[in-house]
C-alpha cells in the first residue's frame, strides 16, 4: 500500500492512528482496532488484506509526511492531513467505492475464488473445452463449484452467465467493470494478474482491489435472486459481520442472561464475555444491539453530563471518580459506541 | 495388466506408438526390480515413466519433489492427462485441504510430498501404512545441490526409504556428472541402473557475452531483447531484479514480459503461465530454482543475466530452449566479477566455524527459524557432532568452489563452449563450427542465426471494451 492509498484513508480533522488502520486491514479483530475502525468510518476495510506485514504501512505514512500531505501528533502515533493534504485528497481521482457498505457482510476472499473459477469453468463448458487446466484454488472451492456446475449445467449456462454479469457490472464505473472482466480467465484467455491490470490502467494495485471487492459485492448482491446463475454458489457466502463466539455471547444477553452467568455458563472471563459485546456493538447496527438493557437511559444522562469535545478525545480517567468507581471501562466505551452510531445514523 | 508388453500401455494411457529415447530403458530397469536413475534432459518425457509404472501396478505412486509451489501445478497436470487420484501435501497445503487428503490416502495413486514434509514423524508413519508400488526421487540433482546447506531434509531420503521398506526407486533429473550420480546413489542407499543420453542440444547456440560492467550488462540485455525473436527467458537470482528487469523491458523495448518467481499467488501464477503459453507474453524473467515450472516448447532464447553457480544447474536452465528442435540460443551475459555473487549466495547460508561452536555450546539461546540455525539444528537433532559439521561445511565450500569454477571457465572459454560444456558431464562435443557456439571474444550474429525479431503488428491488440471481453468468454 502506497502513499497515495493512505492518503485516502485519512482526515484533516480527526487524527488517526496508522496502526489501527494497519490492524484493521491485517484483521487483527481486537476491540481497539474494530472501534478505531468505526471511528474513522473504516471498517469495510477489515480483513481485507490480510497478507499485510506487521509496519507494512510506515514507509507510506513517512511519505505522506515527507511530501507535506500529513503531519504526525505529538506522540508521532495519529496522523492528521494538512491542507495540502486535504487539496491533494479531494483533487486525486482515486477510486470510491459504492458498495463498501456491504462488505463487512460478505466472505470475500472465498466469493472471488468461487467467482473466478465459475467463469472459467462456464466459460469452458460454452465452447466445449472439456480439457483445460483449472485456476489454482483451495480443495473446497474447486469442490463447492463443482457441484454448482453439475446442478446448473445448460445448454445455455454460458448465456445466463453473461447475462447475469453484463447486469451486475453495468451498474458500476466501466474502469470497474473492465477491471473485473480483464482478471477472468476462461477460453483462449489467461486473464490478467492484479499487477498487469495496476500497469495498464495506472491505478495504484490497491485500488485494482478496491475495484475488484466493488465488483465482487455488486456479483453477490444480484446473486441474491433466486434465478440468478450464481445463486446457489454465492448465497452461502453472506455472513453477519460479527464473530462466531460474539455472535453466541450476544444471543445469550438478548435471552436475559447476566454476563456473570454468561461467563460462568460458557466457562470465560467476564471480561472475554463484555469483548464480545463490544465488538457485536461495533460490527452491527444501533437496532440489532440492546443497548436499553445494557446501557440504561439513565446511565446514558450520567455520561453526557460530565463528557464534553470529540468523541475520540474522551478519557475514561478524566472522569469524576465516583462515575469511574460506578461503571467500568466496559459501559463508558459502550457508550462511545452508542453516541459513534447515533452520529453515523443523523450524517446519513 | 503387469504382463502387458509396455508399448501397449503406452499406446493405452497416451495414444503413443513409440517411447521417447531413455524411457523405455527406465521403465524395463524398473519392471526388472531395478531402482532406476535417469538423466534425461528437460522435456524428454520424465514423468510418463513413472505414470506408466503407475499405471501398470497396483499402489501408490508416491514422489517426492522439491518444489513446493510447483506441486500444485504439477497435480493438475496429472488430473488433466486422466490420472485424477493424485494429490501434493506440501507445507503451504492447507490445513484443511491435507485433512481431505488423509481421509483418502488409501485411495490414491500418486501422491507428491516435499522431503520435509516426508519426514514429518506423523505424515512418514501413515506413508508407512501405504503399499508404496514405487518410490520417486524428482529433481534428484537437488539432493547435491541443496540438500546439505538448504534442505537437509533431503539427507534424511535414504533413511526413510529404508523405514518404508526399501520400495523400488526411480531417482529422475535432467543433468549429472559422475561426480552426482555417485552421491545421488549415495545418499538414497541405491544401486541403480542408470539411463543416460546426450546432455548436449545441437540446436541451442551457445554464447558468452563479455560486459564491463553491470550498467553495461544492463544496456547489452535491453539490446538483445529488442533484437532476438520470443518467446525468451531470461534468468536472475533475485526476486526483486526479476521484476523490475521484466517492468524495465516491456517499458523501454515493446516486448511483452512478465516476473515469474515463487513470490508469486497461485492465480498470478496460473496467469503468467497461461498468458506466455498462448503467446501473450514474449518473455519471462524468472529466478532460477522455479524456472523448473516453465514448460512451453518453442522457447528460442534463454539468458542468464547472473552467472549460476554450477554448470548442471546452467545446463538445466538452457534446456528450457528449444524443446521443439528449430534453432534456439542460450546467452550468458558475464562480466568480470560475476562470480562474486554465487559465492556470497553460497556463503550467506554458512555458518562458520566460530558459529558452530557457539550453536553446538548453547543450542538452545539461538532463534530456529534462522535458516542458518535452523540446519544446525538439524544436524545436532540427528547427532552428528560439531566437529563432523564442521567437516561437512568445509567440504560442501570446496565443493561448491569447484562447480563455480567450472562455470568461470564456461565464461572466460575462448574456443568452444560446448566442448567446455559437455566435458564437465564426460561427453565429447562435435568438432567446434560457426553454428555451434560463440565464445566471449566472438560478437553473436543473431541474423546468421535467424533469431531476430520479427515485430508483429498483431501483438499490440487494440484495447476491447469490457462488454466485448466479457461476451468473448462466453
Ligand atoms: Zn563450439
Amino acid at each position: 500500500m502506497g502513499p497515495a492509498d493512505l492518503l485516502q484513508l485519512l482526515d484533516q480533522t480527526q487524527p488517526r492512528r496508522v496502526r489501527a488502520i494497519e490492524n484493521l486491514l491485517r484483521g487483527r479483530r481486537t476491540v481497539s482496532t474494530l472501534y478505531w475502525g468505526q471511528r474513522y468510518q473504516l471498517l469495510a476495510l477489515l480483513s481485507l488484506a490480510k497478507q499485510l506485514d506487521r509496519g507494512a504501512l510506515d514507509a507510506a505514512a513517512q511519505q505522506v509526511v515527507q511530501q507535506g500531505l500529513a503531519s504526525w501528533d505529538a506522540n508521532h502515533e495519529r496522523l492528521v492531513l494538512t491542507p495540502r493534504g486535504l487539496a491533494a485528497q479531494q483533487s486525486a481521482t482515486y477510486f470510491h467505492p459504492q458498495t463498501a457498505d456491504w462488505w463487512p457482510t460478505i466472505d470475500l476472499m472465498t466469493a472471488r475464488q468461487r467467482i473466478l473459477l465459475a467463469v472459467q469453468v462456464a466459460s469452458q463448458f460454452s465452447h466445449h473445452a472439456g480439457h483445460y487446466l483449472p485456476l489454482t484454488t483451495d480443495m473446497a472451492t474447486r469442490q463447492f463449484v463443482r457441484n454448482w456446475f453439475h446442478q446448473v449445467k445448460a445448454n445455455d449456462l454460458g448465456t445466463q452467465v453473461l447475462a447475469a454479469l453484463t447486469t451486475s457490472l453495468a451498474k458500476l464505473d466501466p474502469l470497474v467493470a473492465a477491471v473485473v472482466t480483464g482478471q477472468f480467465t476462461g477460453y483462449q484467455q489467461a486473464g490478467q494478474t492484479l499487477g498487469q491490470l495496476s500497469q495498464t490502467t495506472q491505478r495504484t494495485p490497491w485500488e485494482i482491489q478496491l475495484m475488484q471487492f466493488e465488483g465482487l459485492a455488486q456479483i453477490m448482491q444480484d446473486a441474491k435472486a433466486p434465478t440468478n446463475p450464481f445463486n446457489s454458489l454465492l448465497q452461502p457466502l453472506w455472513q453477519t459481520p460479527v464473530s462466531r463466539s460474539a455472535q453466541i455471547t450476544l444471543n445469550t444477553v438478548k435471552q436475559g442472561q447476566t454476563l456473570a452467568q454468561i461467563a460462568g455458563e460458557r466457562r470465560v472471563k467476564v471480561s472475554t464475555v463484555r469483548e464480545h459485546l463490544l465488538e457485536a456493538a461495533i460490527m452491527l447496527p444501533l437496532a440489532a444491539f440492546p443497548y436499553d438493557r445494557l446501557l440504561a437511559p439513565a446511565t446514558r444522562d450520567q455520561f453526557k453530563a460530565v463528557v464534553q469535545g470529540p468523541v475520540d478525545d474522551w478519557q475514561y480517567t478524566e472522569l469524576p471518580e465516583a462515575l469511574q468507581k460506578q461503571y467500568e471501562f466496559f459501559y463508558f466505551r459502550l457508550y462511545a459506541i452508542w453516541v459513534g452510531k447515533q452520529g453515523e445514523q443523523h450524517g446519513k | 495388466m503387469g504382463n502387458e508388453p509396455l508399448t501397449a500401455s503406452l499406446e493405452r494411457v497416451f495414444g503413443y506408438e513409440t517411447f521417447r529415447p531413455g524411457q523405455q530403458a527406465a521403465l524395463e530397469a524398473l519392471e526388472a526390480g531395478n531402482d532406476s536413475l535417469a538423466i534425461l534432459p528437460t522435456g524428454a518425457g520424465k514423468t510418463l515413466i513413472y505414470q506408466l509404472y503407475g499405471y501398470r501396478h497396483a499402489g501408490c505412486t508416491v514422489i517426492v519433489s522439491p518444489l513446493l509451489s510447483l506441486m500444485a501445478d504439477q497435480v493438475d497436470r496429472m488430473r488433466l492427462g486422466g490420472f485424477r487420484r493424485s494429490a501434493a501435501i506440501t507445507s503451504q497445503t492447507s490445513y484443511t485441504d491435507r485433512q481431505t487428503i488423509l481421509d483418502q490416502l488409501a485411495d490414491l495413486q500418486f501422491l507428491f510430498l516435499s522431503p520435509e514434509m516426508l519426514a514429518q514423524p506423523k505424515m512418514l508413519t501413515r506413508i508407512k501404512q501405504l503399499t508404496i508400488s514405487l518410490f520417486v526421487v524428482d529433481e534428484a540433482h537437488c539432493i547435491v545441490q541443496w540438500g546439505p546447506d538448504f534442505r537437509p531434509e533431503y539427507l534424511l531420503l535414504g533413511a526413510i526409504k529404508e523405514q518404508l521398506g526399501n520400495p523400488l526407486t526411480l531417482m529422475l533429473t535432467a543433468t549429472a556428472g559422475q561426480a552426482t550420480r555417485q552421491e545421488i546413489a549415495k545418499q538414497l542407499r541405491s544401486q541403480p541402473t542408470i539411463v543416460t543420453e546426450s546432455v548436449n542440444r545441437a540446436n541451442i547456440f551457445l554464447d558468452v557475452d563479455r560486459v564491463n560492467d553491470e550498467a553495461d550488462k544492463k544496456e547489452r540485455l535491453q539490446q538483445l531483447v529488442s533484437r532476438l525473436q520470443g518467446p525468451g527467458v531470461i534468468y536472475f537470482s533475485s526476486k526483486q531484479l526479476a521484476t523490475d528487469t521484466a517492468e524495465w523491458l516491456q517499458a523501454t523495448t515493446g516486448v511483452r514480459a512478465a516476473a515469474y518467481h515463487a513470490g508469486l499467488s497461485g492465480e498470478d501464477r496460473f496467469k503468467i503461465q497461461q498468458q506466455f503459453m498462448s503467446g501473450e507474453l514474449d518473455l519471462i524473467c524468472a529466478t532460477s530454482a522455479f524456472g523448473m515450472g516453465i514448460d512451453k516448447n518453442d522457447i528460442r532464447y534463454v539468458i542468464h543475466y547472473h552467472l549460476p553457480g554450477d554448470l548442471e544447474s546452467y545446463a538445466q536452465e538452457i534446456g528450457r530452449a528449444g524443446r521443439d528442435g528449430q534453432p534456439s540460443v542460450a546467452i550468458l551475459l558475464y562480466a568480470p566479477g560475476d562470480e562474486q555473487l554465487p559465492l556470497a549466495l553460497g556463503q550467506a547460508n554458512r555458518p562458520d566455524e566460530a558459529e558452530i561452536a557457539q550453536y553446538y555450546a548453547q543450542p538452545t539461546k539461538f532463534d530456529d527459524s534462522e535458516p542458518t540455525v535452523h540446519l544446525l539444528a538439524f544436524y545436532r537433532q540427528h547427532g552428528i557432532s560439531q566437529a563432523a559439521v564442521q567437516r561437512l561445511f568445509v567440504k560442501r565450500e570446496q565443493e561448491r568452489n569447484r562447480a563455480l569454477a567450472g562455470m568461470v571457465a564456461y565464461a572466460r572459454e575462448d574456443h568452444c563452449l560446448r566442448q567446455r560444456w559437455l566435458a564437465a558431464f564426460d561427453e565429447q562435443a562435435p568438432a567446434h563450427t560457426e553454428d555451434c557456439c560463440a565464445p566471449q571474444a566472438t560478437p553473436l550474429d543473431i541474423g546468421r542465426l535467424d533469431l531476430g525479431r520479427v515485430v508483429n503488428s498483431a501483438d499490440k491488440a487494440t484495447p476491447m471494451d469490457w462488454q466485448t471481453q466479457l461476451a468473448r468468454l462466453f
